[in-house]
């Protein structure tokens, strides 16, 4: 007995130890290979070139690229005082004033003599003028910077901080209808008493609001400054004394800093007002590109080096070796992930990121890579794979970057594992949910990618030039022979089903009132599709019988895989959304998303209509491809419609 | 040779071609790529700002709190600002402790130090919402100094230039034109040229050269007709952007010059790809080479008086002068001088030695 358990440890060491040899093995192969698979001739001549564009970079920043050089046009002659600033400005292009050439749209601005005399009505006319402004205002404190007394030259003088804050959004005391500057008559006089507000209680303050929307008449504005000079004082303190604990603890973490982060946010500022900017409002996303784009790099060498298993049988010899298929792609796939990893190590030491940075990386990477390794097991040629890299490379950055740039807005932004980095670069803590939130999905979709990639990494589809969607079938195929595959196909499905859902709800977004309608359709098509399209792969495979009963089982497997999986994401993501104050309109994102999410949060019973509908749509989708291609396609247009009826009848229910 | 014999077997090799990429769904996917490309650009470009919870901070409800020796002037000049009000407090403890508990969106300290008004800006950490508050307090405070600056004219040796009114004008204007469409109509060239050395090195790479060179076509023939199929695809992509700006609201200006320029450039790079096929017979050096020199000939065109993307823009813009319409005839040249080149080089190739 003792030496039968004494072993099985042993044993299953040793077996660790032949796989980790193997993928070390393979990996040592991978990285030898590549790295003299490019003659010396092609890397001297890549290197002369690297070495050109390293000489013409200062030539270049030196001039540097304005790319907006004489778009616009305007109309000066030289006596006038705005001559010499929009001769300054490489942005315009001086010409002389002609009313017929504003006329013709060739002309944007027309000056005559000290002021703007015409400017097109066209956008472009309106943007010339936002342009001519600011360049003015550079050009006169270009001006004042030679005055002799610099303390009228700039008589102000600014610092900018920042000091975080934990509220969730800003509620004016009443009293601001006091100092309303659109009371320009009589409001001056109130603000010149600079009262404070906390002072003495007010009845009045309901009054005041509506009274500073109608402020622009002088009487009105009178009655309420004269009745609202006071603020709740006490009602504010009570209210705001749940926040003021953490607002104190982290302010002004950002102030003064001179690393490339800081530099990227604007951090703190001073000087005169026109010295200060405004923090990048993109910063996320010139971050997810430092962090992204390294990605899009490494995925075309993979791609290609998986490709290149494929073209000639190459890739033959290491099937028939004494390794097994996961051994060949995660030694295949480690030299890349482990650079990939490199690179975001670097960035994040650049960036004085913590190891949080790293580890939201993985799951990108990963993702990637399986995207990659799934799309050059599918591709047929190399153009393909070009093809299907750019689509990789479009599609997975914007998953990553989309919702990053939304980081302060709302906690949605954390399906994106790049929010994390944001976060993190910025300073703020990670909760270990959080962490879990944004990780999890993707790693779980980049698994499940890997598996259908290997579903496909044999003779059969590694060799010959089978159409994408019969691959498309085997891939799917390949892990079922039992009825309850088919039920679990379903549930690991649905990582594409709520990323294909994102994607529509940031796409149909922008539409409007339509979008709603829209995107129930794509939603309905989504999960109908994710629902049977292994059931109709199964079938073309003749994995089951094609009888009636059977179809009905199959379909019903399918949908309590979906409802259950379903669920349990909902109920991760709520359990976590909800932790944090998550607004109406998130609410409604979801109600948008899942369509039947607030029923379920309604109450417990309402899930039997859910579970009904995805047992109902799957198994008519089933019992029509059980029969042929065409019968199928009938089959799950009608799923597709019911499915469309159920949520539109939901949505509708909920909004009316 | 008559010219129906000659031209026929080219135009063969760029039908097979473009029927392999149609076969492939390569073009369905490329086109694809390019319509989800637009739909996110102007997400990005148009959505943005709307998608942004305007409930916060909307630009007509921006509220800073003041306090110190200067307040005042601050609130002079905020009365002018329609989306500021200004909200006067006592001192900056109150200031703060307002901030702090959500009153305020900005805070300003001032004070008089140094015959100066120095204020101190406090705003929430970054976030889109900071941006605009920043702006916001920006042109608030430009006011003050331009106020500041009047008040103490006599003291001033030079007059200001008039500051025009402001005007109700698209801030992502200069980006639309300048970045995103130049980038939009280079795409569709560059992808071209990576195409066109996969054509041709797979062929190679697989053998089937050697199969096409039975057929009665000499090698440039066979270049001749690849480079035709991907040269072509790149101007019908950028009419497609370009209609897809137009449908999005984005008039661009001079298509045909456009066009041209997008036929120009996809010439040379679809030539340089298949240079590099034919020179190095290998797909992974002929790719590396290819995004390597391509980089490199692209970065040294900023050293021309008009940078393409700067000729793109003024074009798309209308705003094209006759510097701009005389680089997209260089190019044109340019184009028509690279592919004479590389026939002759190909035509001394000896076909032997590729495959």
């Amino acid at each position: 007995m003792s030496g039968a358990s004494d072993s099985r440890p042993r044993r299953a060491l040793g077996w660790l130890r032949k796989r980790a040899g193997n993928v070390a093995r393979i990996a040592r192969w991978e990285v030898t290979k590549n790295a003299g698979g490019v003659d010396r001739r092609t890397v001297a001549i890549a290197l002369v070139a690297l070495v050109g564009m390293g000489a013409l970079a200062p030539v270049v920043l030196s001039q540097g690229i304005a790319l907006d050089d004489g778009i616009y046009r305007v109309g000066v002659t030289e006596d006038s005082p705005y001559y010499d600033a929009v001769a300054a400005d490489d942005t315009f292009r001086v010409q002389d004033p002609d009313i017929e050439a504003l006329y013709a749209e060739k002309q944007e601005i027309l000056i005559s003599g000290d002021h703007v005399a015409r400017f097109a009505t066209t956008t472009k006319g309106r943007a010339a003028v936002a342009e001519l402004r600011s360049t003015v205002q550079r050009y006169n404190d270009g001006l004042m910077r030679a005055e002799a007394n610099q303390t009228a030259a700039f008589p102000v003088l600014v610092n900018l901080t920042y000091v975080s804050r934990n509220v969730t959004g800003v509620d004016p005391p009443a009293q601001l209808a006091i100092s309303n500057p659109d009371d320009r008559s009589d409001g001056g006089t109130t603000d010149g008493d600079g009262d404070g507000p906390g002072g003495d209680g007010s009845g009045t303050d309901g009054d005041g609001t509506t009274g500073d929307s109608s402020g622009t008449d002088g009487s009105s504005g009178d009655g309420t400054s004269a009745g609202g000079d006071g603020t709740a004082g006490d009602g504010q303190s009570g209210d705001g004394s749940g926040d003021t604990d953490t607002a104190s603890g982290s302010g002004s973490e950002n102030v003064g800093g001179s690393s490339i982060a800081d530099r990227l946010t604007g951090g703190s500022a001073s000087g005169a007002p026109s010295d200060i900017s405004p923090p990048f409002p993109f910063r996320s996303l010139v971050l997810a590109f430092i962090f992204v784009l390294p990605l899009n790099f490494i995925i075309q060498a993979y791609g290609s080096t998986v490709l290149g298993e494929r073209i000639n049988r190459r890739g033959e010899l290491l099937l028939v070796a004494p390794v097994s298929r996961g051994d060949i792609i995660a030694g295949k796939t480690l030299p890349y992930f482990a650079g990939a990893l490199g690179v975001a190590t670097a960035i994040t030491l650049a960036l004085q990121g913590s190891v949080v940075s790293v580890l939201a990386i993985v799951p990108l990477a990963l993702l990637f890579l399986s995207a990659t390794f799934l799309g050059a097991m599918f591709a047929r040629s190399f153009k393909e794979l070009t093809f299907v890299t750019v689509t990789i490379t479009v599609s997975l950055t914007s998953y990553a970057f989309v919702p990053a740039i939304f980081t302060e807005v709302t906690p949605i932004a954390l399906i994106s594992p790049l929010t994390l980095v944001v976060r993190d670069l910025q300073g703020q803590a990670i909760t270990l949910g959080q962490f879990a939130f944004s990780t999890v999905p993707p790693t779980l979709t980049a698994v499940v990618c890997f598996g259908l990639g290997a579903g496909l990494y044999r003779e059969e589809d590694m060799f010959t030039q089978r159409p994408i969607p019969l691959k498309v079938l085997d891939a799917l195929a390949g892990p079922i022979s039992k009825v309850r595959h088919v039920g679990v196909m379903t549930a690991v499905l649905l990582p594409f089903v709520v990323v294909a859902e994102l994607v529509v709800v940031a796409l149909l977004f922008a539409l409007g009132e339509i979008s709603i309608v829209l995107v129930l359709a794509a939603v309905a098509i989504v999960e109908e599709l994710a629902k049977s399209l292994h059931i109709y792969a199964s079938y073309a495979h003749s994995r089951f019988d094609r009888g009636l009963r059977r179809a009905l089982t199959l379909g019903v497997a399918s949908g309590v895989g979906f409802f259950l999986a379903e669920k349990f994401q909902l109920i991760a993501r709520l359990g976590d959304l909800t932790s944090r104050d998550i607004g109406q309109a998130q609410q409604n994102d979801l109600a948008v998303l899942g369509a039947d999410v607030p029923l379920a949060l309604v109450a417990v019973a309402l899930l039997v209509a859910p579970l009904a509908l995805h047992v109902v749509t799957a198994s008519i989708s089933a019992v029509g491809a059980r029969r042929s291609k065409s019968a199928y396609v009938g089959a799950i247009s009608v799923a597709i419609a019911v499915h469309f009826a159920y949520n539109l009848t939901v949505v509708s229910f909920l909004v009316g | 040779m008559s010219g129906e014999w000659l031209s026929d077997p080219r135009a063969t090799i760029a039908r097979r071609d473009l029927a392999s990429l149609s076969r492939e769904k390569t073009i369905v996917l490329a086109l694809l790529i390019q319509l989800f490309i637009a739909a996110f650009s102007s997400f990005l470009v148009v959505g943005l700002t709307s998608l942004y919870d305007p409930g916060s901070v909307s630009a007509d409800d921006i509220v800073i709190g003041v306090a110190g020796d200067d307040a005042d002037a601050l609130v002079e000049a905020a009365r002018e600002q329609e989306s500021v009000r200004t909200l006067t407090y006592a001192d900056e403890e109150s200031l703060m402790a307002a901030y702090r508990q959500g009153e305020v969106h900005a805070a300003m300290i001032t004070d008089g130090a140094g015959g100066r008004i120095n204020v101190e800006v406090v705003a929430p950490t970054e976030s889109i919402e900071t941006t605009l508050l920043v702006d916001q307090a920006r042109t608030l405070l430009e006011k003050v100094e331009a106020n500041e600056r009047e008040a103490r004219a006599g003291n001033l040796e030079r007059t200001l230039v008039p500051v025009p009114d402001d005007v109700d004008a698209s801030q992502y204007f200069g980006f639309t034109y300048t970045v995103l469409v130049p980038l939009l109509l280079f795409l569709p060239p560059f992808i071209s040229g990576s195409v066109a050395v996969d054509a041709l090195t797979e062929e190679m790479e697989r053998g089937t050269l050697e199969l096409l060179r039975v057929a009665p076509l000499s090698l440039v023939d066979i270049v001749d007709g690849k480079a035709l199929a991907m040269v072509l695809i790149a101007p019908l992509q950028g009419l497609l952007w370009i209609g897809l700006l137009g449908f999005n609201g984005i008039s661009v200006a001079n298509v045909v010059p456009l066009l041209a320029m997008v036929t120009a450039f996809a010439t040379i790079v679809v030539v340089v790809g298949l240079l590099l096929g034919v020179l190095t017979g290998r797909r992974r050096q002929a790719q590396l080479l290819y995004s390597v020199v391509v980089l490199f000939g692209f970065g040294t065109l900023t050293l021309l008086p008009e940078h393409p993307a700067t000729t793109v823009a003024k074009l798309a813009v209308d705003s094209a002068t006759t510097g701009t319409l005389l680089h997209v005839a260089g190019y044109v040249v340019a184009a028509a001088v690279a592919f004479v080149l590389a026939r002759a080089v190909v035509a001394r190739t000896d076909p032997e030695t590729l495959s």
